[in-house]
Formats: structure tokens, sequence, C-alpha cells
């Protein structure tokens, strides 16, 4: 610890900051929304979601290495393909035979680490293959500069090119998923199953498409997030969605893993904390950034403890405060 | 269901496999040679243990890594080979994921594999973590890049065939202070190798008669962006000229990737440790522009003007296509050091193996240099060299040795920016 001293923040270090937080709330409810667009409907604590990420990272970063591309928006398609395919395949392949079966939650949440794990070390087997063939190191890759985004610049506030993607992609992803699940028979059909699977079968709703479909969008939108992650972080390692995977679920569990509007708040309040957060307590306090992944853990626990996600929770307060009719 | 009547032809299924394992189990057991050395014909085969982060935050390099052992493999069963010695040398690579447990798990499995000599971990944390299983149970651990000086320890089964960074950090001291640094802030990795280096840094640059602070921050993170944003923040606030960046690859890599884009981190000197050289990350033309800017300068343990290590790069490149990640050189010659100590032991047992290995390293030249072990168990002949991002003829960028240590002070001997 360092000595206390008079409040100090450079004018020019806090405005960066702000622009970093707003990019990292955007960057969280890219990542964070489609989990809890997932789970609603299907009921998968799925730990391949972080995999969703890091594949589409990793689409960007073959097709940067191997073919030189540098436009995003085709980089972004084949994030999309590549993750939502993978979580449409997981859906057909491990967790609807289990849910068959009548597996419990848990069971699911197991077999999704089992096929993190698999898709973890796999994309290594990729990569591997991909540096004996070309020769060019992609297991620690640096970020990509894409072509055709203007970055801007308001008065001493800079936004990079990766700050204007990721927001428009932010936007795009809202004003979609809002038009989607309000507007058209398909989003209300997924409403519907999220809401009582059993009783939108019986009224004729195709359950098993409406999963699969939330499964395409859930991944495909997460691969999208890896995409604009390779536009913005220092560097790439297969190990990009893994590291974030405590901040994703302290996201969407503020979101309670159900309301979309709850997971975009808990966004901007962890890239906050997590941001503001340390940059405050390390000036003011003399406190280590070191403390960083512990300011999350704290809002973790915050959320477990004060408002448990439906299902995933059940613990103690969640029991007392269904009892006191707190929560339907 | 369970059908009553079990069809017969399963009944044979089942005793004509429980035959065939009983059988093989017994040939097994009779043939099977002791663990770790095994004949093979006249001659004798050994198993060297390898624990590489192959996955996990060294990756990057541990990849690297996994070439360089099968051609150093390759390389001493040819030169055991041209003695006429009729041994081969096996490896076993295990991933420890850059884990300290990953670690002595790995360790352990060689342990209950008979194997007594193990190349690796990397990391000095991990190292710490395997050095009481290793010491208790004498299995030689030869760890090509732990670097942390509180694991320069007398009369343990952990060698390191790199110098302790007690040597480096008075390096770096004398690099930042020479070039007008005189109010640094050491950013550092929080673990057994950033701590231990900063620590050391500092005391160094004090004697000097310069002033040093330290920041530390979380290793593992996928994104370095808001620690790089609270460097800046203090840089700007207490009035640092300059930043010294102890860091890994892939870390350093991002946290130089994110200060080039800050105007306050932009105008202090930059002067980083052996991590991030070699990184192809840093060959990028945002961190080359931004290392010409700031004039950023590394440190790294060399052997001045090796002509084996340029054999050594050239071998590399023309077999994988591959620069050397930092360590690789080090790496090589652990592995022969290994081969020719289990020769020279005589039995397979650590202790004779970590006595013969002291004596084969005394006698040992490779691209790492001489590889003499001092008291401690770390390369006592540790020259450093100082590195920097030049910017080539065609425009690219690559990491070049513009100066050496020597005697106490940096001496250039080419302009780098």
């Amino acid at each position: 610890m360092r000595r206390l001293k008079m409040p100090q923040v450079p004018w020019d270090v806090l405005s960066s900051l702000t622009v970093m937080v707003v990019q990292y709330s955007l960057l969280y409810m890219i990542f964070a929304v489609p989990l809890t667009l997932s789970y609603r409907t299907t009921k998968v604590i799925n730990f391949v979601h972080s995999n969703f990420v890091t594949y589409g990272a990793y689409a960007a970063i073959l097709l940067n290495g191997l073919y030189g591309n540098r436009n995003m928006l085709l980089a972004a398609a084949l994030a999309f393909t590549v993750s939502g395919g993978i979580a449409v395949l997981n859906n057909v392949a491990v967790f609807r035979p289990l849910d068959k079966k009548g597996a419990k939650p848990v069971a699911l949440m197991i077999s999704s680490m089992g096929l993190w794990i698999f898709y973890k070390y796999l994309l290594y087997t990729i990569i591997d293959l991909a540096t004996y063939f070309s020769r060019i190191n992609f297991v620690s890759y640096p970020k990509i500069v894409y072509e055709w985004i203007p970055s801007l610049s308001l008065g001493s506030v800079k936004l990079s090119s990766s700050f204007i993607a990721t927001s428009l992609s932010a936007a795009a992803m809202i004003a979609g998923l809002y038009a989607l699940l309000e507007k058209t028979n398909l989003g209300r059909a997924m409403r519907a199953v999220s809401d009582n699977p059993t009783l939108s079968e019986i009224s004729g709703i195709p359950r098993h498409m409406v999963v699969n479909l939330t499964w395409l969008i859930a991944g495909g939108i997460a691969g999208v997030g890896g995409v604009l992650w390779t536009s913005y972080a220092g560097s790439i390692t297969p190990e990009a969605g893994d590291s974030m995977i405590l901040q994703i679920f302290t996201v969407g569990f503020i979101g309670g893993l159900s309301s979309l509007t709850r997971t975009c708040i808990g966004a901007v309040l962890v890239a906050s904390i997590e941001n503001y957060g340390i940059t405050l307590l390390n000036q003011f306090f003399g406190v280590e950034t070191s403390y960083k992944p512990f300011l999350t853990f704290i809002t973790l626990i915050t959320t477990l403890v004060v408002s448990p996600p439906l299902g995933a929770g059940g613990g103690l307060p969640y029991k007392l405060f269904r009892r006191a009719g707190r929560s339907a | 269901m369970v059908s009553k009547s079990i069809p017969i032809q399963l009944i044979y299924l089942i005793v004509g496999v429980l035959i065939g394992l009983a059988a093989g189990y017994g040939v097994f057991s009779i043939t099977a040679p002791p663990p770790g050395e095994a004949p093979v014909g006249e001659g004798r085969t050994y198993t060297i243990g390898f624990t590489l982060p192959l996955s996990g935050e060294l990756s990057s390099i541990g990849k690297i890594w996994e070439k360089v052992t099968r051609l150093a493999i390759e390389d001493l069963n040819n030169e055991v080979k041209a003695y006429g010695l009729n041994v081969t040398f096996n490896y076993e690579i295990l991933d420890d994921e850059t884990k300290d447990d990953k670690a002595l798990q790995n360790v352990q499995t060689f342990a209950q594999k008979g194997i007594k000599v193990v190349v690796g971990p990397a990391a000095s944390s991990q190292v710490k973590v395997v050095k009481a299983f290793a010491d208790e149970n004498k299995i030689v651990i030869i760890s090509p890049s732990s670097t942390s000086p509180t694991l320069a320890l007398k009369g343990d089964f952990i060698f390191r065939t790199v110098g302790s960074d007690a040597g480096q950090a008075k390096a770096l001291a004398t690099l930042a202070y020479q070039e007008g640094a005189r109010k640094v802030i050491v950013f550092h990795r929080n673990d057994e190798y950033g701590r231990a280096f900063a620590d050391f840094f500092i005391n160094y640059f004090k004697d000097f008669g310069g002033t040093a602070a330290s920041q530390p921050y979380q290793t593992g993170l996928a994104d370095y962006a808001a620690e790089v944003s609270a460097l800046a923040a203090r840089v700007q606030s207490e009035g640092f000229d300059a930043v010294v960046l102890v860091s890994f690859d892939t870390d350093g890599a991002n946290i130089l990737s994110h200060a080039a884009e800050s105007a306050i981190l932009s105008g202090v000197r930059w002067f980083v440790s052996e991590g991030p050289h070699g990184a192809s990350e840093l060959l990028t033309q945002s961190v080359g522009e931004f290392a010409a800017k700031v004039r950023l300068y590394g440190t790294r343990p060399l052997f001045i003007a090796n002509p084996l290590y340029a054999e050594f790069k050239d071998k590399l490149k023309e077999k994988f296509g591959l620069e050397p990640a930092v360590f690789c050189e080090n790496l090589y010659d652990a592995v022969k050091l290994a081969g020719w100590a289990i020769i020279r032991a005589g039995s397979y047992d650590g202790d004779a193996i970590a006595g013969a290995l002291v004596e084969v390293a005394k006698t040992y030249y490779g691209p790492s240099g001489w590889t003499m072990f001092d008291e401690a168990g770390d390369k006592a002949m540790q020259d450093y060299g100082v590195w920097a991002i030049v910017k080539t003829a065609e425009g690219k960028y690559e990491f070049r040795d513009v100066g050496v240590y020597e005697r106490g002070s940096i001496v250039f001997i080419e302009e780098a920016y």
C-alpha cells in the first residue's frame, strides 16, 4: 500500500478510460447476451460459450493469417457460421440425446464442461496444423487491423476503428434481437419455449427447431464477439474465451440468465467495476491492479447471494425470497 | 431388460478376452524392462520426461519448444551413435498448461514411470511447486527458463540452464540508468518471476541513485487494457520518466500494443525483460513504431557472439520454419546435458545423474554457450545482451541484439533507433 493522497486522475486518462469502459461494456454485452438467450431457452449452463468466442476469434485469425483477409464482415460471417454451427451440433449430438434420457440440468452442465475441454484442445490441434503448413505462429496472434472501418477523433477523445465496429455490432445485435423476439412469430415461439417448454410443445410450437435456432443465434453472436475481440485485444491466444469466462458468467448472472435487458446492465456494471474500479483504487488507495479479478469475483458472489439466477441458484437466499413471495 | 439366456458366443468372447488379458499381462511383466531404462536389442533406451507449457499462458513458446525438443533428441541420438554407444533416447512430453499443480502432477507421473530426469517446467512458479517432490524422490529437474533468484538454492535436484535474474536485473537496471532514466515504475507479472525480478531491479536501481516503484499486474488475463490505463494514470500523476516491463511474451505483447495507443505512455522510455523477446506479435507496425518512439530496449540472457547459436537458429529455421523463441537454446542444451549425464552416471539413479550432470556441464558448450553450473545449480557463465525492435530494409520489423552488458556497463554495438 502506498500513501493516501488527494484524488488526481489526469483528464486524458479519464477520457480514454471512459472510452474503454464503453467498449468493454459493449463487448461484454455481445459475449453475455447470447449466454442468457441460450440458457433461458435451453436451460443448459453452457461452458462451451467460451469456445464460441475463441472459435469466432480464430475464424478471423486463420482467415487473416492464411488468406490475408482484412474484411471484418467476411470474418464475422465465417465466425457466425462456425460458432453457430458448433452450438447446433452440440445440441443435436449431446444435449438433446441427454435430455431425452431425462438428464438433470447438472448433468447437462457437466457435459458442456466436457465439450469445453474437447473444443479447446481441438482448436490447439487445428492451430498446430495451420502453423505446420503456413509457418505462422497462430498460438499467440497480434491484433488484426481491419480495413474499411473508420476511426474518429472527438477533440482529445479518440475512438478507434475497433470501437466503431463494436458499437455498430452491439447496436445491430440489440435491434436485431428486439425485432426478432418482439415482432416475429419465431421470436414469440422462442419466448414461449423459454417460459414453458411443455406447454409450448402442446400448443404446437416445433420446440426442437426453435431450440436449434436459438443455439445457432447464440453461438453465432458470441462468435462475432470473438471477431470484434481480435480487433481490440493486444494479443489473442486459444485461451482468450476461457480467460473471460468469469466476466461473461458474472454478466449473465446479473441478468439472472433470463433478462436480456438486465444482462446488458450487467455488462455495463462489470466493465465499470473492472476498469474504473481498479484505476481509482490504484490511484487513490494504492491497491495493486492485480486485484482486478478479485473485484469481478466479489461482483459474482454478491450477485449469487443477492439475486441468484433462477434454477442455477436455488440456494438459501433464493428460497427465502421465494417463500416471502418476492421472486415470482 | 436383461435377457435370461446369454448367448454362448458372448461367453466365449468374454472368456477369450480374459485369457488374452491374462496372457498379455504375463508376457508383458516377464519381458517388461525396468521403468525409465529399457534394453532394446543389445543397446539401451532411456526416456527423458518433458513437462512443457503446450497450452495456457506460455503456449506460444511451448509449441516452439516442442519442436526444439524433437530436434535436440534427434541430435543427441546421432551424437551418441557417432561415439559408438548403443544407447537411444526417447522423449515423453506432457502438457502442464502453464499451471503449477499440473507441472507437479506431470513430474509425479514421470516418477511413477520410473523416469529420473525431467526437462521443464518453464515458469519459476512451477519449478517452486515441483521442487519438494523432486528433492524427496531424487528426480533431476532441468528447467531451461526458470530465472527467479529465489530458486537459486544449493544442493537440491533443481538445475537451470539459464542464469538467475539477479544478474539480468542488474543488467537491466544498468541499461535504464545509463540511458538516463532516474525515476522508473516497474510494471511486472504478479508471480514468482515478476516479483523477484522487480525486487532485484529496484534494489540495483536505487544503488545507482535512481528511484523506483513497482506496479504488479495479475497474470493470465485475456486483455490488459485496464492495467495499462492504470499504469498511464500513475505515470502521469507521479511523473515517472520510464517504464520497466517484466513480462512473458503474450502478456508483454498485449501490454505494449495497448501502450502504443496511449499518449502518456508513448512519452516515456520503456525497458523490457527477456520475456517478450522473440514474440512475433511484437513485430507489428504499431508496436514497431512505438518501440522506435520510446526507444525501447530489452535485456536477455545470451552468450555473446556464439557461432553455435547462429547455427542452431539456422537449423530451426530450415527444419521447422521457426525463429527461436525465448530460451530455445537453453532448452536444447538442457536436453543434451540430460542425455550425456545419464550416460556418464553409470547407474540410472537420481543422485548419480545429478552428480554427472554437474561434471558434464563443465565441459559442454552449446547454442546457449558454456553450460557450467554454479553451486546453486544455475548457469554460471551468463552474459546479457540488449535487444531492440528494428525496422528492416523491407519495412518489416525484427528483433536484433544491439548491445551487450560488460563489466558493469552497457556497450552498444549498433544504432537501433
